[in-house]
Parts: structure tokens; sequence; C-alpha cells
């Protein structure tokens, strides 16, 4: 089943039909039909944090927690009913990504919407140990990732649009952290650092730091080294 | 022999084969396969004459060099990219708009005539020549003009990319008693190309 449509390379059109869809804040930018918005996640007690409508309780507040600690927290806002919603974010690219019941693991501020079955968590850095910290650091890109699991479709933002390398057949893919998107599949995501005597006097090639992807899957990496 | 490839139109692939290339600094976006990253000389990899010319006019480059064996992929700010190829002739460019070149390319640096001060690019420009494959960007789709002697070319120095072939370059001012009063109409300064060949510029004005 198709996802959302792409209007242009900025904007997806979300049938409602197929199911509540979570977008971020302030992403909407029309909606035709009967649709309602409301909170989702974040700082709402009983909230839907977990993805699934009315399934709040502890995994709730253990991902508020989670956001809040991690400063993974970018408020989100759940749309239901009937109708098409169309969703853009600052003039940013939109890739469309289609999860089989795949990990997609993407910073919580490249998440333009997903769909409300989906299940998305957020991990702090005590699960990929002191490297993950590390990438977080130096990457800039906080101590947390988000990760979402199951059967629908994800939007995510890019300047400039993505393109997508496969991994696979225990090749590792190096990717620059301000360039690197999102990671679709069973893959693992390290810091690699090619620091030598040219970089401590101020004389390295400026890519030093480098992410290097490695399992099975797909890495999605933007054609452009600007944050959004 | 290193190749390049377009992924997309804001993305070149350099295909490396125990060879090396040089790009601009920080342009890897990813790599698949062994390669590494060193940062060029003072001079951009020109020689040492060369960077005492860069030293001296200002007109900064700042390249590494990718070796091994892999493809690297590089991109700069999501803009556009174009592969040219040179067979033993020269290009001037923007320094800033030279994404990559193979080894096989030198690049030096030349006196640009007048434009420079006007258009704040400064009075010098690179050029690349030999006989080999460069990458180019240009914010937008560029636009090749083909310039011949029966039909000179104006354009915008702020649009400016690249030339190639025997072209002479002149300078236009359309400077009158009614700019002083604000009434011109906005383009000051031109370009002009006499001769004969290829004048790359891009759709937006730095």
């Amino acid at each position: 089943m198709p996802g959302y449509e792409k209007v242009n390379g900025k904007v997806v059109k979300a049938d409602l039909s197929r199911g509540p869809v979570l977008a971020r804040r302030g992403a909407m930018l029309f909606y035709t039909g009967q649709v309602s918005f409301r909170p989702a996640g974040g700082g709402m007690p009983g909230g839907m944090s977990g993805g699934m409508p009315g399934m709040g309780g502890l995994g709730a507040i253990a991902g508020m927690a989670g956001r809040a600690l991690a400063g993974e927290h970018v408020a989100m806002m759940a749309a239901e009913g009937m109708g098409e919603v169309h969703y853009g974010f600052r003039g940013s690219n939109v890739t469309v990504i289609e999860l089989q019941g795949e990990l997609l693991q993407v910073e919580a501020d490249r998440l333009l919407c997903h769909d409300a079955n989906l299940q998305s968590s957020v991990v702090v850095l005590g699960s990929g140990g002191v490297r993950q910290a590390v990438r977080g650091a130096v990457s800039g890109q906080g101590l947390a990732t988000t990760q979402i699991s199951g059967m629908g479709s994800v939007a995510v933002l890019s300047h400039g649009g993505t393109f997508a390398l496969p991994v696979g057949g225990g090749q590792v893919i190096g990717v620059d952290p301000q360039s690197y998107v999102a990671a679709q599949g069973n893959l693992t995501i390290d810091v690699g650092a090619s620091l030598g005597w040219r970089d401590a006097v101020g004389k390295g090639s400026g890519e030093a730091i480098q992410l290097k992807v490695s399992g099975q899957g797909t890495v999605y990496v933007q054609a452009s080294e600007r944050k959004l | 022999m290193a190749r390049f490839t377009k992924n997309g139109t804001k993305v070149l692939e350099a295909h490396l084969t125990g060879d090396s290339i040089r790009c601009l600094t920080g342009s890897m976006v990813a790599y698949e396969g062994n390669v590494a990253f060193k940062k060029e000389g003072m001079g951009g990899g020109g020689g040492f004459k060369s960077a005492m010319k860069r030293k001296l006019t200002g007109e900064s480059l700042s390249m590494m060099e990718a070796s091994g064996n892999g493809v690297v992929y590089l991109a700069n700010n999501a803009t556009e990219i174009e592969i040219v190829e040179l067979q033993n002739e020269t290009l001037s460019v923007e320094s800033s708009a030279l994404l990559a070149l193979e080894r096989s390319l030198r690049t030096d640096v030349a006196f640009a005539g007048l434009r420079g001060a006007s258009s704040g690019q400064g009075l010098f420009t690179t050029t690349v020549s030999g006989q080999g494959e460069c990458a180019i960007l240009s914010d937008g789709p560029m636009i090749a003009l083909e310039v011949s002697p029966a039909y000179p070319l104006v354009v915008d120095p702020d649009a400016f990319i690249a030339h190639r072939g025997q072209l002479k370059q002149s300078f236009v001012t359309g400077v009158s008693w009614k700019s002083i009063l604000g009434q011109d109409g906005g383009e000051p300064y031109s370009l002009r190309f006499d001769g004969s060949g290829v004048v790359y510029i891009q759709p937006a004005e730095r």
C-alpha cells in the first residue's frame, strides 16, 4: 500500500483513511475533509508516546522521561479523521521511507511525520554505550536518536534531498555526521575518528570524524552539510 | 583511473581505483570502501609556486586529497553539480565553484582583469588545465553559453562561474550620471566575452 504521496520535493500528502498520522507540530500546511488535531507524545501525560492511540500508560511516561533526559524532544501532533493532510517544514526536502517491519533510526528534528501505528522510541546513550554518546557529542545531534519500527510510512526532512546508500556484505560506509539523515534496517552506527597529527595542528582534511555504518540496510545521506 | 559520475543533480560520485582525486575540503558526505582524506598543502596542491601566488593574491583554494579504493560521495550545500571534461585546455573558474578534479589536472592562479574588483571576487581567478575531468558547483542548474566571434556574450559577474576556450574578457560599465542618482537599471557592471568558447553561469547571483 502506498504511503504518503509526494506533491513535490518538499510537500507530502497523507491520506487519513489509512489511519491516523503523527507529525511534527506546526508542519501541517493545509487539509481537506474532517480532520482533528491533538497533541501527542512528549509533554502530554497519557499521550501517544508509543504511537498507538490510547496506548499511554507506563510506556508514555517512560518515553516522556527518555525524551526529557535526552533532549530529543520535538513536539508531535496527531491528525485523525477522514481527509487528506499536507505536510511540509521550512522548505526542507522530504524523503518518504516505507517500513516493512525494519527499524529506522532518525534524529527527532529530522522527522516530519509517520503513521501512528508505528512504534517510536527514544534510545538514550546507555544502550549504545560510550561510543554512541561520543557520536552524539561530536555530531551535535544530542545524545539520543529516535527509533521507529513497524509497518508503515515515515517522512524525513533534509536539506537538498537525500540519496540512499545500500549497506551490506560486511562493508562499512563512512558518512559525514552533518550529512547523515537516517538509517534503515539492522545497522550499527559508530563514530570513527581518523585523527592524526595534521588535525592536531589544525591542518586536518575536515573529514576526521565520520560515522561508520555497518550491517544490513540502507543509509540516507543528504547532499549538504547543513543541519536543519 | 579515477572516474566521476553524477548521482542525481547534487551529488558527485568519485570512483577511486587505487588512485587519488582532489576535492573541496569538507565536501565528503559519504564514502564506501577504503578511502583516506588528507588536507592538501597550503597551495591547494598546485605546487610551491602556485602556493606562493595564492598567498599573495588571496585567491584561496582549500582542497583535500581523497585516495584509496572505493566510491566517495561529494556534495556542497545542496548546490547543483556539473562535470566538465577538459582536453588539454584551460578552464578559468571561480575558486569557490570548484568541487573536485582529477589528479591529471593542474590548478594555478591567473590575473582576471578588472572584473574581480567590481564583483568583490578579487582580481585573480583559478585556472584548471590539462586532460581530465573536473566537477564544478552551481547554485541552481548550470547554463553553458556558447560564444562565437559573431556573437559576443555579456554576463553578470555575480552569476559567472567559469569559462573555457579562446575568449577575451572585458569589462563593461553602464555607470552614468543616472547611477549616481540611483536611477540606473541595477546592472552597472557586466562581463563581456569575445572570441570562441563556452561560458558557464549559474541562475543565481552571489
